[in-house]
């Protein structure tokens, strides 16, 4: 039984009805009917809104009925009550329809006259959306070991402040999954909406001082964040639909038969085919020092110029692994650090003395450039190489 | 009937042999009750044309009738009486506002009967008003839609109306005055508005209206003996500049209710869904539409669609509705396009990417001197001067990616600031207006679509122009 919205039916006498007087009956003395939730369905499937849908059973009686949906203490949106006739009781032939919602002052109700051609129970439809009924989304992930894959719980969180139970009630989550829970007044459910194993995962490492920022200016040590990223794609066994935002709990497998934290960020929204990526916290083992090798300009005519940097990286891994490091830069923000802003866009190319390798082409943009560097795991006897590279960009029409 | 006792718009028939009624402070009368009445309920304006029938017994000579409204948003200045029956044997002789009672006023009849006499009272009151609304409901499929509408009746003018006529007017009219405004005020500060002459317009214009509008149909008596009470059908006649939708039958109204009727519906409307990036009229977001059209062709097109809410539900397939959008629309004439918006959709990602920026074209000016020199021409330039006009490339590539079951259509707007070319060879572009440019563009089930274009623009002593020019040209990533 819920507690506040609640459907009452009553009739009035045929003769009244029939004359053309369409007087609501206020009397003070009627009887009526409370009939009972028989089946509720929340959908959850809009990102802003919670559409509730109920069904009862109404007792109408030939001629027209008085139906009352009153809703006190809730946030029912009372524009957008639909009340539609599902199907009369099996073996009755009884058509019903709507005449007309009447609202009266001050109160969280309305009432609806409904014409019926016969006397028999009939299966109403209301639906509603419902204010305070809201839903969040998190995750927990376990990676292997070896980092290379990790399995991906996705849980959704509906919490009920709308101040009304719901019995047994289907929970439509979107993407056509379906729970069969009650849910309390001010209860918050916590379900599995989904669990998959293996998941491949890549564990980046990059430098961007850009984005990132250095972990010693006075050193030139670059900030090296580490991440997981999870390719929302078919072939990783997800890419069915878009992953919500939510926040991530990220775990490792010890190894031990137990799972270590290894801390939380939050997921951001990912379209299929996009990539999640999750921070895990800043490398101590991988070091970047980045210093500017050269700085040339050369006058194209009067103030016009092209400028010629080369930046200079060298790479310690200190790790016992290989790793890939991407080494990303924006050419505006190398512009602004060592000319200046000159509100312009950069007009840009690598130059040859380049040693990065070649610019990830899916990746590169005007105002982003990646490259990937793969780097050895240190020597057996723990001293880690210090690879150089250089990064040769060329600005042209500077002034 | 006791809910005569609660009317507060009250008319008495004064028994009384002398006109000094106002005199006395013992007073008898009788209150003949209305016979019929008819609401004509404007929604642009907070304004309600009142037309009542009351049967007075008159005799031979002077009778005084009083009408009061206390409570009640009545606009003294429009309350009119008029003689339905015996109308050659009965005059308004007078009419007299009270100083002390503001919401009262008295006629002397004179009658040249002894009998009785139907009379209609006319006046406007505040307080009433009505809107529509929309309900759709779109298949699973997406293509066509049940579509209902609905108008809802406010109450809220201090008045029971009971067993009324109702009829609501779709359009706008001119209104010089807030009628609530004048409700308020006493007749004498009435009067001495200058506004009379606007205030009569208006009074008459909306009156000549109503009277060239036929009677609605009488209510269907002969549902006592069919086997279902139908719902009522809401009448609609297109009237001058105006669409009048008449309720059939009458309707009850208590003061403070209000009472929402359906006013049409349509089975199966087809319809259109659309993806529009619109950053003037939906924000920078690619948002999906569904394109409805008010004709014959999509089963609509009887009646101008008055402006309401609109409610969009889908059939989510598995025996339910999904919430999709509510929107306000404007007044959609017939013929015109009904276009809610649903906001964006996690399945279809737009992506505008930056590619790459150079210049060309560069000029050079020498200073202080009125001469230009183009870079890399057959002149040489000076040391001494400084670049007075280029041109900016910007290539771009404008990415959809669509993850629905099907194909989509994507419609385009960007809008350009200053002298500029646009280059590329996606079909079918065109000019929206000197600045925009517009293009539609299908994408498959599945698929992903790059559109390649080239924005050249003019700076500087380059730029000639204000507008933006579209040439076809091939663009490389």
């Amino acid at each position: 039984m819920s507690r506040r919205i609640r459907l009452a039916c009553w009739t009035m006498t045929l003769a009244l009805a029939l004359a053309g007087t369409a007087t609501p009956a206020w009397a003070r003395i009627k009887l009526i009917t409370l009939p009972v939730r028989e089946r509720v369905e929340i959908q959850l499937d809009n990102p802003n809104t919670t559409l509730v849908e109920e069904e009862r059973i109404v007792p109408l009686v030939k001629g027209v009925n008085q139906v009352d949906f009153s809703w006190a203490g809730t946030a029912i949106d009372p524009e957008t009550i639909v009340f539609r006739v599902i199907a009369p009781e099996q073996g009755k032939n009884l058509d019903a329809k709507v005449l007309s919602v009447s609202y009266p002052p001050n109160e969280q109700s309305l009432v609806w006259q409904v014409a019926s051609s016969d006397s028999g129970g009939t299966r109403v439809r209301i639906s509603y959306v419902l204010g305070n009924l809201s839903k969040s989304f998190n995750y927990r992930a376990v990676a292997a070991r070896d980092e290379k894959s990790l399995s991906l719980w996705q849980y959704i969180r509906v919490q009920n402040l709308a101040n009304e139970e719901f019995g047994s009630t289907g929970l439509w989550a979107g993407f056509g999954r379906r729970f069969l829970k009650p849910i309390g007044v001010n209860e918050t459910k916590q379900l599995l909406m989904e669990k998959v194993e293996q998941v491949p995962v890549t564990k980046t490492y990059t430098c961007n001082p850009a984005e990132f920022d250095y972990l010693d200016r006075a050193q030139n040590k670059l900030r090296v964040p580490m991440h997981y990223v999870v390719k929302n794609a078919k072939a990783n066994r997800l890419g069915t639909a878009a992953m919500p935002a939510g926040k991530v709990r990220i775990f490792q497998d010890d190894g031990k038969g137990t799972t270590a934290f290894l801390g939380e960020d939050w997921g951001r929204f990912t379209p299929i085919d996009d990539e999640m990526r999750l921070y895990l916290g800043v490398a101590q083992d991988i070091v970047v020092k980045r210093t500017t090798e050269s700085n040339n300009r050369t006058r194209i005519a009067g103030n016009l110029y092209n400028q010629e940097i080369v930046l200079k990286y060298e790479i310690e891994n200190f790790k016992d692994q290989p790793v890939t490091l991407d080494v990303a830069e924006s050419v505006a923000y190398i512009r602004r650090e060592l000319i200046g802003d000159t509100g312009r866009e950069v007009q840009w190319e690598l130059g040859p003395k380049t040693t990065l390798g070649d610019a990830d082409k899916e990746k590169t943009t005007q105002d982003k450039v990646l490259f990937h560097v793969n780097l050895p795991a240190r020597a057996k006897d723990g001293k880690a190489e210090k690879a150089t590279y250089l990064l040769h960009v060329i600005l042209h029409n500077e002034w | 009937m006791n809910t005569i006792m609660r009317y507060t718009a009250a008319f008495a028939v004064l028994l009384l042999t002398a006109v000094s009624a106002q005199a006395k402070n013992i007073d008898l009368s009788t209150v003949p009750s209305r016979a019929t009445v008819q609401l004509t309920i404007y929604n642009s304006e907070d304004l309600t044309l009142v037309r009542e029938t009351r049967v007075v017994s008159f005799k031979k000579g002077v009778n005084p009738l009083q009408f009061s409204w206390a409570n009640t948003l009545i606009d003294p200045t429009s309350v009119e009486l008029r003689f339905i029956t015996n109308a050659d044997k009965l005059e308004v002789a007078d009419t007299t506002f009270p100083h002390d009672k503001p919401q009262m006023l008295y006629w002397n009849v004179q009658s040249a009967i002894d009998g009785d006499a139907t009379v209609e009272i006319t006046y406007f009151t505040s307080g009433i008003s009505w809107r529509a609304d929309y309900v759709g409901v779109a298949s699973a499929d997406e293509t066509r839609m049940k579509l209902e509408n609905f108008v809802r009746v406010i109450n809220n003018s201090g008045e029971d109306y009971e067993d009324a006529q109702v009829r609501l007017v779709v359009g706008t009219i001119n209104l010089v005055e807030k009628i609530a405004a004048l409700a308020q005020v006493p007749m004498s500060e009435v009067g001495r508005m200058d506004a009379d002459q606007f205030k009569a317009t208006r009074r008459s214009a909306a009156r000549q209206m109503m009277q060239r509008v036929p009677a609605a149909p009488a209510p269907a008596m002969a549902g006592a003996v069919s086997e279902m009470v139908e719902e009522k059908q809401v009448i609609k006649e297109g009237l001058s500049e105006y669409f009048i939708y008449t309720i059939d039958g009458t309707e009850t109204i208590p003061n403070g209710w209000s009472k929402r009727m359906r006013s049409f519906e349509a089975l199966d409307v087809p319809f259109k869904v659309q993806y529009r990036y619109r950053p003037m009229e939906y924000g920078d977001r690619l948002v999906r539409m569904y394109i409805l059209t008010n004709d014959e062709k999509s089963k609509l097109g009887t009646t101008p669609m008055p402006d309401g809410i609109v409610r969009i539900f889908r059939d989510n397939g598995r025996d339910g509705l999904s919430f999709l959008a509510a929107q306000q629309t404007k007044y959609i004439p017939i013929g015109d396009k009904i276009e809610v918006n649903l906001g964006e959709d996690p399945e279809v990602i737009f992506e505008l990417i930056k590619l790459r920026v150079s210049r060309g074209n560069i000029w050079m000016q020498i200073n202080g001197m009125n001469v230009f020199k183009q870079i890399g021409g057959p002149a040489e330039i000076e040391v001494n001067s400084n670049v007075a006009g280029w041109d900016e490339h910007a290539v771009f590539t404008q990415r959809i990616r669509n993850y629905t079951a099907k194909q989509i259509e994507v419609e385009v707007r960007r809008s350009y600031d200053g002298h500029v070319t646009y280059r590329s060879t996606i079909p079918g572009i065109k000019l929206f207006d000197f600045r925009t440019v517009e293009f539609t563009t299908t994408v498959d089930a599945g698929k992903r679509v790059d559109l390649l274009h080239e924005v050249v623009t003019s700076q500087g002593r380059n730029a000639k122009q204000n507008n933006v020019t579209l040439q076809k040209a091939d663009v490389n990533p």
